[in-house]
């Protein structure tokens, strides 16, 4: 035991080498397999590379690790072939602690000073709401950092000052490299490589399309409409806000303005239960980007105040971080859509649906009525004519029938 | 034919009787259908498309309101009752604006004295709201009151810092009629109720005058000028006669609704230049309508024009309508010089007329759409080659 202590070869250095290639290989079966397995395409960009560097990175820090035993188990096999580098080995042995001793209080201060700055990082950011509670792993991970600088430190302060305890030696240097081939595979299964871990990971297979937020979110109720929807007959005597709240004829108005695919979005974020945080906060994101943020797909029209308050919040998941926009629209659909909206092609499809058609006197009233058609959808292959053949031909009243 | 109408004998045969009416019903109807697609085609070559743009608050829906007055048959009452709504959501949402403004003056300006309101009120309350409470005589003068406290009337005059409406005066004036529990709304509330522009609206009309002459057919489209509405727009460029384009000469103090940071005018100055830069309308005529003269006016003698960037260089001369004209000239000389700078060489033949209006003003919008109209006439005869 004294001697594999200086010589290097204890059978505990041997077993922390095996528990460290044992992790790495964990580690690189874990990123491998479901690419093989399942044949994921292999996503370009940050999406790939950041995985390989954390493996690589993982791979260096093992290395630099097992360096020191590796020199001492090295060594002795030479020692048995070579008697003559024995000193030679000792030297250099020897001159790595030497090495310690000089750059030990530097390097001891860098990491300090990593720890430090991750600190100052983690108070600046503390109030965003980050998709996977970040901001609680950051502490963890300071917490750890600093409590492994804390045993390195002690372990060297130890074998500094009981130069002759040899299995002191042989401890540390045996903890230091099992902790470290635990704390690799950790780190990978942490939540700030979240992403990549879905990205990765073996429940790949069940990749679905989902075609809007809400459903990939697994918000109830939400999506394509159920055959199953209760038909309600429509008031347009009842308030905007409470009319919206049926589906179906969300649905319909939705299709005649674009403003009204905001008012279904914010409620389908409402329908999240206000403790799910990281739900909201990703519906909310959803929403921010695809109608709030200047030049967005279906950007809304809002007043720049609402603008500029929902995009300044510092926590997305506030239940009325949308309110006064969704005000906005709500009354801009009041004074501006609805009163087109119920003399429109869509309200009359609408209605038909709901088996209102009750008599030709009715037809009769809306072949008087002014058709406005709006652009209902904003991308590119929308032609905002493709309803003026059915439109322009004033007959309306025919046009019922082809419904 | 014939074994039609002997598939149609058969199923005449095999259905019921009533069923047999329908269909016979639906035949003719079909048959009036593709009458009238064939009679709409034709029809459709005569129609000039003209478009309404402009950023936002520029007058383009006003414009279109007055069409529909002048051209069509208006307003019934279903459709004048339908803006009361509208007209009372515009005199709490004022109010509101209003209440609020004089409180962040109070607390960040260094005379805030003058911001302060003689005393706490509910309406407010009111304006952040979604249903809004009938337009009580009560709540009139509660709102009456307000609207003439000083701390108000101060923050009114600073109303361009503030997204005010152009409707505020014209609705305050007349709270105590807007109250009333018979209230209809006028032609000309209706032609003052601000209501923002979303998505595209159309219509068609003829102006048809006293002399019966014209027998041009237009379809109008209005759009949101708004900056997000304006991805809308490029769907509407093809096959355009002319382009009104609307640029409200008042604005030049103001910032943009969607965004507070940006100069109207300067904003309407790059609209403006993008749209004559655009491949659709190389041979579209510009109808360039200098809108809301009548603020301009009155504001012209307050602010002066040069607080616009683009109009830095301008120096009154006199005072009074001697100073008002001077100013109109430059802008449009300002609104010339961006068009000649914009037009490529090649397409200098296309029409460019710039009209001063008042959408607001009936005589003026009548007078000026008849100059429109004569030009587009006179346009169409040159390119048949008549003259």
């Amino acid at each position: 035991m004294p001697s594999c202590a200086v010589k290097g070869g204890c059978p505990t250095d041997y077993i922390a080498i095996a528990l460290s290639i044992l992790s790495f290989t964990v580690l690189v079966l874990w990123c491998i397999v479901p690419f093989i397995v399942h044949k994921v395409p292999r996503t370009k960009g940050s999406g790939f590379w950041i995985p390989v560097i954390q493996v690589v990175a993982s791979f260096f820090l093992l290395l630099s690790l097992v360096y020191q035993l590796s020199i001492a188990l090295f060594s002795s096999l030479l020692i048995i072939s070579n008697n003559f580098l024995k000193l030679g080995e000792r030297y250099w042995w020897r001159s790595c602690y030497l090495w310690g001793a000089q750059w030990t209080i530097p390097v001891i201060t860098l990491h300090s000073l990593y720890i430090a700055i991750l600190v100052g990082v983690t108070t600046a950011v503390h109030h965003i709401e980050f998709r996977f509670d970040e901001l609680k792993d950051l502490w963890r991970g300071i917490l750890v950092s600093a409590v492994s600088i804390v045993i390195w430190i002690t372990a060297y302060i130890l074998n500094e000052v009981y130069d002759n305890i040899s299995w002191l030696e042989v401890a540390s240097r045996f903890l230091l490299l099992v902790v470290a081939s635990i704390l690799v595979v950790a780190f990978f299964s942490i939540s700030s490589s979240q992403p990549l871990l879905s990205q990765i990971s073996l429940r790949r297979r069940e990749t679905r399309e989902f075609r809007t937020m809400s459903q990939a979110l697994g918000i109830p109720d939400s999506g394509v409409l159920a055959q199953s929807e209760p038909i309600s007959r429509i008031d347009p005597n009842e308030p905007l806000d409470k009319l919206l709240l049926n589906k179906r004829f969300r649905q319909s108005f939705m299709a005649f303005a674009d403003s009204v695919h905001f008012f279904d979005e914010v409620y389908e974020l409402s329908k999240i239960p206000e403790d799910d945080c990281v739900r909201r906060i990703y519906m909310a994101r959803h929403i921010i980007q695809k109608y709030i943020v200047a030049g967005a797909a279906m950007e809304v029209n809002i007043s720049h105040r609402s603008k500029q308050e929902i995009l300044s919040t510092s926590n997305l998941a506030r239940p009325d971080l949308f309110q006064n926009a969704l005000n906005e629209i709500i009354q801009l659909m009041r004074t501006n859509l609805a009163r087109d909206y119920w003399s429109s092609m869509f309200f009359l499809k609408f209605q038909e649906d709901s088996n209102l058609r009750s008599n030709e006197y009715e037809l009769e009233q809306m072949t008087g009525w002014n058709f406005s058609p709006r652009l209902s959808s904003v991308h590119g292959a929308d032609d905002p004519f493709h309803q003026d053949h059915l439109l322009k031909s004033s007959g309306c009243s025919s046009d019922t029938t082809d419904l | 034919m014939l074994s039609c109408v002997t598939e149609n004998m058969g199923l005449l045969c095999s259905r019921n009787r009533r069923y047999n009416d329908a269909d016979a019903e639906e035949n003719a109807q079909t048959a009036e259908i593709e009458r009238r697609i064939e009679l709409e085609t034709k029809a459709e070559k005569h129609i000039q498309k003209l478009l309404l743009l402009g950023a936002g608050e520029s007058g383009k829906s006003t414009i279109f309101k007055q069409i529909k007055l002048l051209f069509q048959t208006g307003f019934d009452e279903a459709e004048l009752k339908s803006y009361l709504p509208v007209i009372h959501a515009n005199v709490y949402q004022t109010i509101k604006l209003l209440h609020d403004g004089s409180k962040e003056f109070s607390q960040n300006e260094a005379d805030f004295s003058k911001y302060v309101l003689s005393d706490e009120n509910k309406l407010s309350d009111i304006g952040a709201r979604l249903d809004y409470p009938y337009l009580t005589k009560e709540l009139a003068q509660e709102i009456e009151n307000l609207w003439k406290d000083p701390a108000i009337q101060e923050t009114y005059a600073r109303g361009s810092e503030l997204q005010i409406p152009d409707c505020t005066d014209y609705f305050m004036e007349n709270l105590q009629r807007l109250s009333d529990a018979n209230y209809v709304p006028t032609k000309e509330d209706v032609l003052y109720a601000r209501v923002r522009t979303t998505g595209v609206v159309e219509i068609q009309f003829s102006p048809v005058g006293e002399n019966k002459k014209s027998g041009e057919v237009y379809r109008l489209f209005d759009v949101g000028g708004q900056r997000n509405e304006r991805r809308k727009w490029i769907h509407l460029f093809e096959g355009v006669s002319a382009v009104i384009f609307c640029a409200a000469i008042s604005e030049y103090d103001q910032t943009l609704f969607e965004d507070e940071n940006r100069n109207r005018m300067m904003e309407t100055k790059e609209l403006f230049e993008w749209v004559l830069k655009q491949p659709c309308f190389e041979k579209t005529s510009f109808m360039l309508f200098l809108n809301k003269f009548d603020i301009f006016e009155k504001k012209i003698l307050k602010v002066p024009l040069s607080v616009c960037e683009w109009f830095k260089d301008y120096q009154p001369v006199s005072t009074g309508k001697q100073e008002i004209e001077h100013a109109y000239e430059f802008v449009k000389k300002k609104f010339e010089e961006s068009y000649f700078q914009n037009t490529a060489p090649d397409r200098v033949d296309r029409v460019f007329k710039i009209y001063r209006t008042t959408a607001l003003d009936q005589k003026v919008v009548k007078k000026t759409f008849k100059l429109v109209d004569e030009t587009l006439r006179r346009r169409n005869l040159f390119e048949a080659g008549l003259l």
